[in-house]
C-alpha cells in the first residue's frame, strides 16, 4: 500500500500551473482591486465613512438685542430649551410607557408623541422653547426614569419687554429665531450671528464616543442694534395714536417722529398693531370682530389677512394722497424757482379757477378772496397752489417731486417699502398738474411725505431716514456707526427759512389746534380723499408739525386713516394728537419754552407757601409773583390760602388768603364746556374760580371740550379748573 | 492522530530532516499578524457586546497556543498515518455533516455544532480536510489511471456527492464552492482528463440555466445580485455589511490610519473579528499592509507547492498541495467578498478570523505540511 514513488513531471507541472493561476488570478487581482478601492477611490470612500462617523451638532448663536437710543432694551433673547428624542434608541417595549409619561409631563398629545417615538431615526423634536423651570423638571424626570434618549437642546427665545410697542418697526421672529418682519428681518443676518459646531465621533449605533476626538467651533453671537428710536418719545406717540384711534373710531392711526436734520426716526407706530411676543394674535377689536363666525378655509384666509394687516408697517407700505400737507413741497418749488414772491397777492375767486375746461373750487365755499403768499398756506387755498403749479409747469414741478425723493424709495432700513405712484412730467396735463400741486392725485407713503417736508424745513437737505445708528458686536463694542446720509440738497437755506416762517404762522393762526404756549411750532394740516376706498366719504386726516420753528429738532406726521368722527379734517382730528404729543415731547427733548407776554398770562405759577407768615410778608411775596389776592378775615397771620401752597395757579389768577378761622367760601362749579375762551373766562371769574386754559384758547371761536372739575361740584373760591379748548373753525 | 502513535513516525528508521523553516516562519508571521489584527479589530466590538475588550483575543490566544503546540507535535508525526484512517476520517466528517442538520439554525443556516463548554465548530472544516486526505489517497492509488472515467473521475465524484449534498442542505454555499474548487484543483494536479472539466463546466451552466428558467431562484438571487452590483443602493439594509467594508477599505488609503486607529470597527462593520476582519486590516494598515499580507499568503502557497514537489511520495505531495491550496483559495475568496468582487458569502480569513476550533485545525494541518517537509527529498 505504501506508495514511495514521487510525483510525475506532469503532476509537478500542473501543480505549478494551478499555483501560479491561483496567485495570479486570486492574489494579483485582489491587489489590483485593493489598489482601486484604497488608492483611487480611497478619498471618496473615506469621505463617506467620515460622514457617517462624525456627528455635527450645531450650536445656535445668541441673537443680538435691539436697543433704543438710550440703551433701553426693545428686543432681547433668553435661553430656552427644545426637547428632542432619539427614537432609535428607545426600546420597543418602553415606547408606550415613555410616550404616556412624556406626553403628560410636557402637556402634549399622547398619540403624537408615540408616533414620533416609532419613527426610525435619531432625531425628533417633541416640544420647542420650554423655559428654565420646565427644562429642569424634564431633566430630573429623565434621570429618574433613565430616559437617556431624551435630549434638551439649548435654544433661544425672543422677548419684547414692551409688548405691542413699536412693533411694526421692531418686527418679530419665527420659531427658528429668524427675523420675519421689521428690523428683525432687515438686520436678520447681523442679529443672527454665526452658528457654532460640535463635531464628535460616534459609533455605528449612533452613540457618542467621548474618548474619540471632539472638535468645537464656537458660535459667534449676533450683533446688537442701537436704534434711533427713543423709548420715551415712542411711548408719547403711541399714547396719542391709541387715543385718536379710539376717539375717532378710525381704521388706523399712524405716526412718525423724525429728527429733521439727520433723518433719524425717533418714533414710528401704526395703531392698532400687534404684540411681537405673540404676533399671531389679532389685537384690533374691529379685526377680531370681523373674524367672528367664520369657519374653515374662510376663517383661515381671513385670519391670515388680518395678521398680514396688523403686521404691515402702514407708514412705509401703504400709499396715500397726502392732501394739503403736500403744499409745502409746491410752495418750496415755487419759491425756489422764484415764480412767486413772498409779498405777492393772490385772489381766490368764488368761481374757482378753470384750467383746460376743469374748474378747481377752493375747499372753502365762496373762496378766500384776496390773500398773500403767507396766507395761502394758512388758508390752505387750493386755487393759489393750482396757480403755482401752472407757473412752474409740469417739467419743473416734476423735477421737484423727484428732488424731494417722492419718486423713489426713501431707503429706510426696513423691508416692505412701497413704490410711490406719481405722475411723470409727460403724463401730467394742466389739470393733473393742478391737482398734484395741492396734494391730490399723486400717491406716496407717509414716510416719503415726512422726509420731503423735513427737507423743506431743515435748510433744504433731503436726509435718508434711518432707524439704526450703531451696530454693536457681541461684546458691546461699536462695530459700525451709521452716520446721517444726505441724499441731496433740494432747496436753498433761504427758501427753507421762508417755509419755516410760513408754517409757523400757520400754527400760530387761529384754529390750527397745534399751538402750544411758549413754543415756536410750524405745521400744516391735510385732508385727502381716499379715491381707492369703497367708501366715497373715506378720508385721511393728517397733520405735519415741527419745532422749534427757528431751529427744527423734531418733526412729526400723524395721520388718521378713515376716521368716523365729528370731523374729517386734519386740523381737527390729527392736529390735537400732534399737539398733545409735542406738549410732552418738547420738554423731554430739552426745548425750553419762551413765552410771549400774552402767553405768559396763560401760564401757571406755583402758589407760595404763606401759612404762618405775617400779612406784610405775605403781601410782599404775592406782589413779586404778580398774583391778585382777596383777603378774608381780620388777623395778622396767614392761616390758609386757596389754592394752598405748592399748587398751580394761572398767571395773574386770584389767590384767596384767610387771616383767621373764617369758614372757607365755596361756590358751585358751572358748566364751562361748549363756551368760548372769553365766555368761560368770564363765567369762572364771576364766581371767583381760577381758569387755566389749555389747547387752542387763542382762537376766539374755539370751544371748551373738557373741564377738569365736573359741573355742579362744590369748590372753594380760588380753586383752579383746567379747561381744554379746541378750534373747529373751517380750516383745512 | 493521537500522541500514542508518535513512535510510529520513526518506524522506517529513515533519516529525518528538519522541518521546512521557511514555511514555518510564514505560518508564524501570518498567525502573529492575524492575532494582532484580531485584537485590534475586535476590542471595540467585544467591549460593546461583552463589556470585555479582551474577550475575543483572550480566547483566540489560548487556541493559538494550543494550535502551535499541535502543529509542532504533528510536524514530528509521520503523515502516512493519515492514510490508515482515510475512511474513518471521511465517515466521521459525513456523520458530522448529518449531525449539524439537527442543530439549531444560526442566521437561517445550520453550520455549527455547539459543544457546551468546549466551543463550536463547523463540520465543513472537517469535511474539507477529509476530502483532501481521501482525494490524495485515491490520486496516489490511481495515478496511472487518472485519465479513465472509472478510476480517474467516478470515485471522486461519488466521494464528493454526500459531502456537497449535505453542505447544500445546511445551506453553506461558500463552503461548498470552496470544496468544489479544492477538489477540482486536486483532480487537475492528480492528472485527471482536462476535458472532464469542460464537461463539468457545461453541466454547471446547464444546471444554472435550468434553475433560472424553472425555479424562482433568480428572484432570490436578484436581490443579492443587485446588492452586489451596487451595495450603495441599499446601504442601510442588505448592502450594509458590504458598504461598511468598502468604506473601511477606502478609509485606509495607501498608508492606512495606523494600527488600532480604525473607526469603522466601532460597530459599523458588523462582527469585525470574523469574516470582515480584512476590511479593518486594510483601514488600519492601508494598501501597503494589505499587499504585505496578500504577499504572505501567496508565499505560503508557493512554499507549500515547493514542499509538495519535493515530497517523497504522491500521497504526501497531494496532501501538501491540497492543504496549502485550501488556505490560499479561502484567503482569495475572503478578500474577494470583503472587496465586493464576488457576492457576500460567509467565508473566513485563515489565521485572522476569530474561531478557536478552526484555528486549531488550521495549525494542525500546517503541522501536517511541516511533517511532509521533514521527509522531503532535497536532492534527486
Amino acid at each position: 500500500m505504501a506508495d514511495t514513488r514521487k510525483l510525475s513531471l506532469k503532476m509537478k507541472k500542473r501543480m505549478r500551473v494551478v499555483g501560479v493561476l491561483l496567485i495570479l488570478l486570486g492574489f494579483v487581482t485582489m491587489g489590483v482591486r485593493l489598489f482601486y478601492l484604497q488608492v483611487i477611490d480611497g478619498d471618496e470612500l473615506q469621505q463617506k465613512a467620515v460622514n457617517q462617523q462624525l456627528r455635527d451638532i450645531s450650536i445656535a448663536p445668541g441673537r443680538g438685542s435691539i436697543y433704543d437710543r438710550n440703551g433701553n432694551i426693545l428686543a432681547a433673547s433668553a435661553t430656552v430649551w427644545t426637547v428632542t428624542i432619539s427614537p432609535k434608541d428607545i426600546k420597543e417595549s418602553q415606547k408606550e410607557e415613555a410616550a404616556q409619561k412624556l406626553s403628560e409631563l410636557l402637556e402634549l398629545d399622547y398619540e403624537t408623541v408615540l408616533a414620533k417615538m416609532q419613527k426610525n431615526n435619531y432625531y425628533e423634536v417633541l416640544k420647542r422653547k420650554i423655559e428654565y423651570d420646565e427644562s429642569e423638571k424634564v431633566k430630573a424626570f429623565c434621570q429618574e426614569n433613565g430616559y437617556s434618549f431624551v435630549s434638551l437642546i439649548e435654544d433661544s427665545k425672543r422677548y419684547y419687554p414692551y409688548g405691542n410697542f413699536a412693533s411694526a418697526v421692531i418686527g418679530f421672529t419665527g420659531v427658528d429665531n429668524q427675523g420675519l418682519s421689521g428690523l428683525e428681518a432687515y438686520y436678520d443676518d447681523l442679529l443672527t450671528g454665526t452658528s457654532g459646531l460640535v463635531v464628535s465621533a460616534k459609533n455605528g449605533w449612533g452613540q457618542d464616543m467621548p474618548f474619540q476626538y471632539e472638535k468645537l467651533y464656537s458660535a459667534t453671537d449676533g450683533y446688537s442694534l442701537v436704534t434711533t428710536l427713543d423709548e420715551t418719545l415712542q411711548h408719547y406717540l403711541e399714547k396719542q395714536l391709541e387715543a385718536a384711534l379710539t376717539e375717532h373710531n378710525a381704521k388706523a392711526v399712524s405716526g412718525i417722529v423724525m429728527n429733521p436734520k439727520t433723518g433719524e426716526i425717533l418714533a414710528m407706530a401704526s395703531k392698532s398693531d400687534f404684540d411681537p411676543n405673540d404676533p399671531y394674535t389679532i389685537l384690533d377689536e374691529r379685526l377680531k370682530a370681523s373674524l367672528e363666525g367664520l369657519e374653515g378655509e374662510e376663517y383661515t384666509t381671513a385670519l391670515s389677512n388680518a395678521q398680514q394687516y396688523q403686521w404691515r408697517n402702514k407708514i412705509i407700505s401703504d400709499l396715500y394722497e397726502p392732501g394739503s400737507v403736500f403744499k409745502v413741497v409746491t410752495a418750496a418749488a415755487a419759491l425756489e424757482e422764484k415764480v412767486v414772491t413772498t409779498d405777492e397777492q393772490f385772489y381766490c375767486s368764488p368761481a374757482g379757477v378753470t384750467i383746460a375746461d376743469h374748474t378747481f373750487h377752493c375747499w372753502k365755499a365762496g373762496g378766500h378772496g384776496s390773500l398773500n403768499f403767507f396766507e395761502s398756506m394758512t388758508a390752505s387755498c387750493n386755487p393759489v397752489y393750482v396757480e403755482m403749479g401752472q407757473r412752474l409747469g409740469a417739467e419743473r414741478f416734476y423735477s421737484y417731486v423727484q428732488a424731494f425723493g417722492l419718486t423713489e424709495k426713501t431707503g429706510i432700513d426696513l423691508y416692505g417699502e412701497t413704490n410711490s405712484i406719481v405722475y411723470r412730467a409727460q403724463q401730467m396735463g394742466p389739470v393733473e398738474l393742478g391737482s398734484c400741486a395741492f396734494g391730490q392725485s399723486n400717491k406716496i407713503t407717509p414716510l416719503q411725505m415726512l422726509t420731503a417736508n423735513c427737507a423743506a424745513i431743515n435748510g433744504g437737505k433731503l436726509m435718508k431716514p434711518h432707524l439704526v445708528s450703531k451696530i454693536l458686536d457681541s461684546d458691546g463694542n461699536v462695530y459700525k456707526t451709521i452716520e446721517p446720509t444726505e441724499v441731496r440738497t433740494v432747496i436753498s437755506a433761504e427758501t427753507s427759512q421762508i417755509l419755516c416762517d410760513m408754517l409757523e404762522a400757520d400754527v400760530a393762526a387761529p384754529g390750527s389746534n397745534c399751538y402750544i404756549a411758549g413754543y415756536r411750532i410750524g405745521g400744516k394740516s391735510g385732508t385727502s380723499e381716499k379715491l381707492d376706498s369703497d367708501d366715497p366719504d373715506a378720508r385721511v386726516a393728517s397733520f405735519f408739525a415741527f419745532a422749534p420753528a427757528d431751529d427744527p429738532q423734531i418733526a412729526v406726521l400723524i395721520f388718521v386713516d378713515e376716521p368716523n368722527s365729528y370731523s374729517q379734517y386734519g386740523a381737527v382730528l390729527a392736529a390735537p394728537a400732534v399737539r398733545r404729543f409735542l406738549e410732552e415731547a418738547l420738554p423731554y427733548i430739552g426745548v425750553q419754552p419762551v413765552y410771549t407776554e400774552e402767553e405768559l398770562a396763560k401760564t401757571t405759577i406755583s402758589v407760595p407757601n404763606l401759612v404762618g407768615s405775617t400779612l406784610s410778608q405775605a403781601k410782599a411775596t404775592i406782589n413779586s409773583k404778580g398774583l391778585k389776592v382777596t383777603y378774608v378775615g381780620e388777623g395778622d397771620t396767614v392761616v390758609k390760602t386757596v389754592p394752598s401752597g405748592g399748587n398751580k395757579i394761572p398767571q395773574g389768577g386770584t389767590l384767596v388768603v384767610y387771616l383767621d378761622d373764617s369758614e372757607t367760601k365755596t361756590v358751585t362749579m358751572p358748566k364751562l364746556t361748549g363756551l368760548t375762551p372769553s365766555q368761560a373766562s368770564a363765567t369762572a371769574g364771576a364766581l371767583g374760580i381760577n381758569i387755566h386754559m389749555t389747547g387752542d384758547s387763542t382762537t376766539k371761536t374755539a370751544t371748551a371740550v373738557s373741564q377738569s372739575i365736573a359741573e355742579g361740584t362744590t369748590v372753594s373760591v380760588g380753586t383752579v379748573v383746567d379747561v381744554a379748548f379746541q378750534a373747529n373753525v373751517a380750516r383745512e | 492522530m493521537g500522541r500514542g502513535k508518535l513512535k510510529r513516525s520513526f518506524r522506517n528508521g529513515e533519516k529525518k530532516q528538519p522541518m521546512d523553516i521557511t514555511f514555518f516562519v510564514l505560518v508564524m508571521c501570518l498567525l502573529t499578524i492575524g492575532l494582532i489584527m484580531l485584537f485590534s479589530a475586535s476590542y471595540a466590538y467585544a467591549f460593546y457586546m461583552t463589556g470585555n475588550s479582551f474577550y475575543y483575543i483572550g480566547r483566540q490566544l489560548a487556541f493559538a497556543a494550543l494550535g502551535v503546540a499541535a502543529m509542532l507535535v504533528i510536524s514530528r508525526i509521520d503523515y502516512h498515518i493519515l492514510r490508515k484512517f482515510v475512511y474513518p476520517i471521511y465517515a466521521i466528517s459525513v456523520l458530522l455533516l448529518v449531525v449539524v442538520l439537527f442543530m439549531p439554525a444560526i442566521n437561517g443556516a445550520k453550520r455549527w455544532i455547539v459543544l457546551p463548554g468546549v466551543g463550536q465548530f463547523q463540520p465543513s472544516e472537517v469535511a474539507k480536510f477529509a476530502i483532501i486526505v481521501i482525494f490524495s489517497h485515491y490520486i496516489a492509488l490511481n495515478y496511472q489511471k487518472m485519465r479513465t472515467l472509472k478510476k480517474g473521475l467516478l470515485p471522486f465524484v461519488l466521494l464528493l456527492i454526500p459531502v456537497v449534498g449535505l453542505m447544500v442542505l445546511e445551506p453553506h454555499l461558500s463552503g461548498t464552492i470552496l470544496i468544489l474548487l479544492l477538489a477540482g484543483c486536486l483532480l487537475i494536479i492528480g492528472g485527471a482528463n482536462l476535458a472532464w472539466f469542460g464537461v463539468a463546466a457545461a453541466a454547471a451552466g446547464g444546471a444554472l440555466a435550468f434553475l433560472v428558467m424553472f425555479t424562482d431562484v433568480i428572484e432570490y438571487a436578484m436581490g443579492r445580485l443587485t446588492t452586489w452590483l451596487d451595495p450603495f443602493s441599499d446601504p442601510q439594509g442588505l448592502g450594509w455589511q458590504t458598504v461598511q467594508s468598502l468604506l473601511s477599505i477606502g478609509s485606509g488609503g495607501f498608508f492606512g490610519l495606523g494600527l488600532g486607529q480604525s473607526r469603522q470597527k466601532y460597530l459599523y462593520v458588523p462582527e469585525p473579528q470574523n469574516d470582515f476582519i480584512f476590511a479593518i486590516v486594510c483601514e488600519e494598515l492601508g494598501y501597503i499592509g494589505a499587499l504585505l499580507i496578500i504577499g504572505l499568503f501567496a508565499a505560503l502557497v508557493w512554499r507549500g507547492i515547493v514542499i509538495s514537489s519535493r515530497a517523497k511520495d504522491r500521497f504526501g505531495a497531494m496532501l501538501c498541495v491540497g492543504l496549502v491550496l485550501q488556505v490560499g483559495i479561502q484567503a482569495v475568496l475572503n478578500i474577494m467578498v470583503v472587496t465586493n468582487t464576488i457576492p457576500n458569502t460567509g467565508i473566513s480569513l485563515p489565521f485572522f478570523s476569530y474561531g478557536g476550533t478552526s484555528l486549531i485545525m488550521l495549525l494542525a494541518q500546517m503541522g501536517v505540511v511541516l511533517s511532509i517537509s521533514r521527509s522531503a527529498v532535497l536532492k534527486q
